[in-house]
């Protein structure tokens, strides 16, 4: 894991202070977060930080895949294909749990669990969203005209499976079900990871949507949803596994929202026409 | 008498619920946020520089269950800290829900008005080449209103899903709590409540309130669709003006809704309930309970539809055809 | 055992297939709606039929605890679809309510210039340049009717998942997982529609109907498979609380 984390760590500063994502384009930003997210998804022992850190690359996966799909216009809002991301996720990530739940679903060399499971629901998440996207691209079918849809949905099944893997995986640190069952599911906080997960996917276009939105404003958004959640889940998971767990998930959080809340909003304000403190409209004639 | 304490929970449960929709609505129109937002929106394009605050977080349904269920979340894993020390302590379990739902709702709250801050630079942003400038006046002075708005509603929400899922504890008759658990019951009614305030509440907003210098009593054509009205009772109008205009009647019949909602689908539940023979211990004839229940539910359904063929009727009558041009 | 998997397989087909049905009833209007602009509720399909269904699910699951084991099917679904029907006709009355008193517009259609239902003409009530305002009484009754459907959907969805004789999940995972597959029937449901439609007697559902039944028909398949497979691992049943 020593590599992935350097890497991180490397394109951390290049994005605060260039505000740029111009590296990770759209296929590079995909490819690096579907290795790092499934690298970490089937490695549920990992510290939870660490899991953090790949639950934040994979919101802004899928922020970028709900931005170049919604672009078009999906006559129903950009909500939409967040929260379709999610519910994906949610089948898909409940299937991957019971897969890697099984005996031969999960190795453990060394006393490290692999859970090789998992990548099953992945993949079949993958095939659905595949087909999803055929059946409202192809023209025998809704025939949206949306360059890419196709890629965009198979992406978004994918990143909403790998986020709420993660999640579960930092709530109940294995993805064995009986610990599963009661530490993520029957106390309900698969409702927190259901709308956290859709947050981070949907939100960050929504809200930059406009004639001169930046890809770079809308990822830095992802990022700092991705702080939120990570604060949310590492108060859960001081209480539900330990504190040794949550803490250190908690700091990441409050480091990570500070930081790029504050690198969001000097960008937005920066960005605008204007920003007077008060004043009246000029057209007005006030 | 235990059945009584379920009719009694179920009508405080009733009155959360008309609370909740009401200040849930009143919130959307602080921010016009959900439908009406489109005009808010598209208002520079077509010149119309404003002052209204745009809440761009997501559709009212799915931002209200994000608050919820933050909020939810976080009292579910207070009462689970809380309320072993007080079982060992032999205290009420009561005390811990005193703490826990208030502090939820205002960790909800505040993850609200986070996000709430983020769209109105991030949307004006993407407004440059209109000439729309952040304000920041509005930028600052709409937060506090929006918190405050969301507070109200989410309190209810949770109070709402951590009664309904200890009713059984509550009334004392056994087998009436809902399976489901507290997270997942604010994600309901969160969902719920957003759905009913976008699709009841932003009409009064947007209709009548957003275009008020246009004609009374026509659909708004679509040639005036983001020429929406800024001036204020005095001087321009900022979003916070929207909230005292709707609250007359837009913000309370949204409440009423799901008032109405929430009391006749457990109304209809605890009849059915009492015709498959309740009892503190449970139920006697499960089928029947269910049977009555879906019989009552349609029942209110029939009368709901004539009710609607009456008001369209009247209305056919009262207004007649369409005047003007 | 065999049985068992393929039911619950059927069942959420037909679970899928229906809440794609009652997208498609919904009386919609969108953004427009929300100024008068187009006939229906002012809302996006998803959020409002997802509204509903929750609605229906929060029944059918206290109506589902009723047994202590092996619930009543039908009936559990029924009551989910009596649950959402409710919902809808609540909502749509106080939007009626609001259109008339608040804004002093009179509920008609702007697709058709007769209601099919009361034989009353639409097009002299009709706002000129703007898409119809309000709900008109064919588009309740479609809403009625769709709300049940979505409702009777998600709720079969969710007590085939949750009952000990046939997928027993915890209750929590079959709420959680029935939500999901719903959400993602609807939302292609509701990129069928594209936007805004007034119920089934708009020239939009006859036109889009089959396209989204077939789409509901392959997706609700590939989610049937994914959650049978869950079940043949065998780790989920029998989770109960």
């Amino acid at each position: 894991m020593g590599e992935e984390e350097a890497k991180e760590e490397k394109a951390k500063p290049k994005e605060e202070f260039k505000l740029s994502f111009d590296y990770f384009n759209e296929s590079r930003l995909g490819i690096f977060a579907l290795i790092i997210g499934a690298l970490i998804a089937i490695f549920p022992g990992l510290p939870a930080f660490i899991e953090g850190i790949g639950m934040i690359i994979v919101f802004a996966w899928g922020a970028d895949s709900v931005r170049k799909t919604a672009r078009y216009g999906l006559g129903t809002g950009v909500p939409s294909i967040g929260v379709l991301a999610v519910g994906f996720g949610i089948v898909g990530g409940i299937a991957g749990i019971a897969i890697a739940s099984t005996h031969f679903g999960t190795l453990v060399v060394g006393g490290v669990e692999i859970a090789f499971g998992v990548l099953a629901g992945v993949a079949l998440l993958a095939l659905l969203g595949f087909v999803s996207g055929n059946l409202a691209n192809g023209d025998k079918f809704i025939d949206m005209k949306i360059p890419g849809l196709e890629r965009g949905m198979t992406e978004l099944g994918i990143a909403g499976t790998l986020a709420v893997l993660i999640e579960t995986s930092i709530l109940a640190g294995t993805y064995h079900i009986t610990k599963v069952l009661p530490n993520v599911v029957n106390n309900g906080l698969i409702a927190a990871i259901f709308i956290l997960s859709a947050f981070g996917m949907l939100q960050p276009y929504n809200t930059c949507l406009g004639a001169d939105e930046r890809r770079g404003r809308t990822l830095l958004m992802s990022i700092e949803i991705g702080g939120i959640a990570s604060i949310i889940l590492g108060i859960a998971a001081t209480l539900t596994l330990s504190a040794v767990e949550g803490v250190p998930l908690i700091v990441l959080g409050a480091v990570v929202w500070v930081a790029y809340y504050r690198a969001y909003m000097k960008a937005c304000m920066e960005e605008a026409y204007a920003t007077p403190g008060t004043g009246l409209i000029k057209t007005l004639g006030g | 008498m235990p059945v009584i304490s379920l009719f009694a929970w179920m009508l405080v449960i009733a009155f959360l619920a008309f609370i909740a929709c009401m200040f849930e609505d009143l919130e959307s129109d602080i921010g016009s946020q959900s439908n009406p937002n489109s005009q808010i929106q598209l208002a520079p394009e077509m010149g119309y520089i404003h002052r209204y605050f745009n809440k761009a977080i997501s559709g009212e349904g799915l931002s209200y269950a994000l608050s919820c269920t933050i909020a939810g979340a976080i009292a579910m894993l207070m009462l689970l800290k809380l309320e072993p020390m007080l079982v060992a302590k032999g205290m009420s379990l009561g005390y811990a829900a005193v703490l826990a739902i208030p502090v939820g709702a205002a960790v909800g709250s505040l993850v609200h008005m986070v996000r709430a801050s983020t769209c109105y630079v991030g949307r004006e942003a993407a407004h440059k080449r209109f000439e729309q400038p952040i304000y920041l006046d509005v930028f600052y002075g709409h937060l506090l209103p929006i918190a405050t708005h969301n507070f109200m509603a989410v309190i209810c929400i949770t109070a709402i899903a951590y009664i309904q899922s200890n009713l059984g504890l509550l009334s004392g008759v056994a087998g009436a709590s809902n399976p489901f658990p507290l997270p997942l019951l604010c994600l309901i009614w969160g969902l719920t409540v957003g759905a009913i305030g976008s699709s009841t509440g932003d009409i009064h907003y947007g209709t009548e309130r957003a275009f008020q210098d246009k004609p009374f009593g026509e659909g708004r054509r679509v040639v005036y669709h983001g020429q929406i009205c800024r001036y204020g009772d005095c001087g321009i109008r900022t979003s916070k003006d929207v909230a005292a205009f709707c609250a007359k009647y837009g913000g309370p019949a949204t409440g009423l809704t799901f008032g109405l909602i929430v009391l006749f689908e457990n109304w209809r539940t605890v009849i059915g309930m009492l015709l498959g023979g309740l009892s503190v211990e449970g139920l006697a004839n499960p089928a029947v309970a269910a049977a009555g229940g879906i019989g009552i539910g349609i029942v209110i359904a029939a009368v709901l539809t004539i009710l609607n063929r009456m008001l369209e009727k009247w209305t056919r009558n009262k207004y007649g055809p369409f005047v003007g041009e | 055992m065999i049985e068992t998997l393929l039911l619950v397989l059927v069942c959420i087909i037909i679970g899928g297939i229906l809440s794609s049905l009652a997208v498609h009833l919904m009386p919609v209007g969108g953004a427009p709606a929300a100024m008068a602009t187009a006939t229906g509720i002012a809302t996006g399909c998803v959020m409002l039929m997802t509204g509903a269904a929750v609605t229906g699910l929060f029944t059918a699951s206290t109506v589902a605890s009723f047994w202590a084991t092996n619930p009543s099917v039908i009936l559990v679904a029924l009551s989910g679809a009596v649950g959402a029907m409710l919902m809808m006709g609540f909502t749509m009355f106080v939007a009626n309510l609001i259109y008339i008193f608040g804004a002093g517009v009179v509920p008609c259609s702007g697709r058709v210039a007769v209601d099919p239902i009361t034989r009353e003409s639409q097009t002299e009530y009709k706002t000129p340049r703007t898409d119809g305002h309000g709900v008109p009484t064919v588009s309740y009754v479609s809403g009625i009717l769709g709300g049940f459907s979505g409702g009777f959907g998600g709720a079969l969805i969710y007590v085939v998942l949750v009952s000990d004789s046939y997928a027993h999940f915890s209750v929590a995972t079959a709420g959680i997982v029935a939500m999901g597959i719903f959400i993602a029937n609807a939302i292609i449901a509701a990129y069928n529609i594209g936007g805004t439609i007034e119920g089934f007697h708009d020239p939009k559902f006859k036109a889009r109907i089959r396209t989204g039944l077939t789409c509901a028909l392959i997706v609700s398949v590939l989610c049937g498979v994914i959650v049978v497979i869950a079940m043949l691992t065998g780790t989920l049943v029998g989770g109960v609380m």
